[in-house]
């Protein structure tokens, strides 16, 4: 299958893993346990967009406001609709990674990185800061790609799995019940 | 912006295909084929090359600067001259004018209006000022991954025919389900294409 086939037919599973992950967060109070790591903090915040159906019928909802404010979106989601796009906020070990996630392709989008000290600096006029400042925001690149590579692979691994159907009625009554209590 | 600071916008590449032994020899030579090649003092209408990411100015790479220890970092720059059609147009109406006076003439032919048109689009063509674009990568030698920090379609599309064209290899846009591909073991990777969407209600 190449590639432009592929997006479109698997576009469900990174929609399905962004969806995931929101329950997920909210199972713990916003603590999801990485096997190798221990727990690490992921808030859904501010901003939503889910969509609806495919190409020129597709509809869009975006949504916006604090954390507690989030219950058009849920509608939304009971309306059948996917999540599509999500502002996240990731805390480990105090480094603070704020970022969109667009979840068809995958894309991350306004990536804030923790500050620190070797990356605060700006541009020096010596090579080798700069070197240093560089290799820093590489490291938190991709520790932030890892973080949610790490996240991905704990949906994955349920998500093939028998234990799935289960886990999919517990999404199932979130959907539901967060629409109830609304 | 965006790499190398501020907030950014960035998606994931695979590598394809293998790089010589001499991996840093290989990448000096055709980086410096590929480097940028400034087209402000001349009449060309398009650029596209490697520059470094801390300077758009500079395609030299004085120290091998693209090398950050096992990454390749690279800024990739596109300059283009554009003109509006609706200065085309203006300027073509112009000239159509002037040239009836001029000869005299009633009515401007089919044949005559496409040679102004294309006469009135190379002059306005060479004042135009090279417009640049540039986006910044990322590669990661050791597990043969790009970062590249754009969201554009069309950029993207640039970038892995440029980067074919300079290291021969493919970029293959990390997309969900090659992620997982790479996330799972043998026996879950059978399972994966098995899988249909479901409804969440």
């Amino acid at each position: 299958m190449d590639l432009v086939d592929l997006i479109d037919e698997k576009r469900f599973l990174g929609q399905e893993f962004l969806t995931w992950l929101w329950w997920k967060s909210e199972e713990r109070g916003g603590s999801i346990l990485l096997p190798e790591r221990g727990d690490i903090t992921v808030i859904f915040e501010k901003h939503m967009l889910l969509e609806y159906g495919e190409g020129d019928t597709s509809e869009k909802l975006v949504c916006s406001g604090l954390q507690s404010e989030l219950q058009e979106a849920r509608t939304g989601l009971q309306v059948g609709k996917k999540l599509e796009q999500a502002r996240i906020q990731i805390v480990h070990a105090e480094q603070e990674y704020n970022f969109t996630l667009a979840a068809a392709l995958m894309e991350f989008r306004s990536v804030k990185l923790p500050k620190t000290a070797g990356t605060e600096g700006g541009i020096s006029n010596d090579p080798e800061e700069t070197e240093g400042m560089i290799l820093e925001r590489i490291f938190l690149f991709e520790e932030l790609i890892r973080f949610v590579n790490e996240l991905f692979r704990l949906f994955l691994k349920i998500r093939v799995a028998e234990q799935w159907a289960e886990e999919l009625e517990k999404i199932r009554s979130w959907v539901n019940s967060s629409v109830r209590s609304g | 912006m965006g790499f190398i600071s501020g907030s950014a916008s960035f998606v994931r590449f695979s590598v394809e295909g293998e790089l010589p032994e001499n991996i840093w020899d290989f990448i000096a030579e055709r980086v410096a084929a590929f480097s940028f090649q400034d087209i402000d003092d001349t009449y060309d209408e398009f650029s596209i090359g490697w520059v470094s990411v801390i300077n758009m100015f500079d395609s030299d790479f004085e120290y091998a600067s693209y090398a950050n220890g096992d990454y390749v970092t690279l800024t990739l720059r596109m300059d283009e001259r554009k003109v509006s059609p609706a200065i085309i147009k203006k300027f073509c109406a112009k000239e159509e004018e002037r040239l009836k006076k001029e000869r005299q003439l009633p009515k401007i032919g089919k044949a005559m209006k496409m040679e102004i048109k294309e006469r009135v689009q190379t002059e306005l063509m060479r004042k135009a000022v090279p417009v640049p674009a540039v986006y910044d990568l990322c590669w990661n030698l050791a597990e043969s991954t790009v970062l590249f920090f754009s969201t554009n379609k069309k950029a993207q599309a640039q970038l892995e025919d440029f980067f074919k064209e300079t290291f021969g290899l493919l970029l293959m846009q990390q997309i969900p389900y090659l992620t997982a591909e790479h996330l799972l073991d043998e026996e879950e990777n059978e399972q994966l294409p098995r899988i249909g969407p479901n409804i969440f209600v």
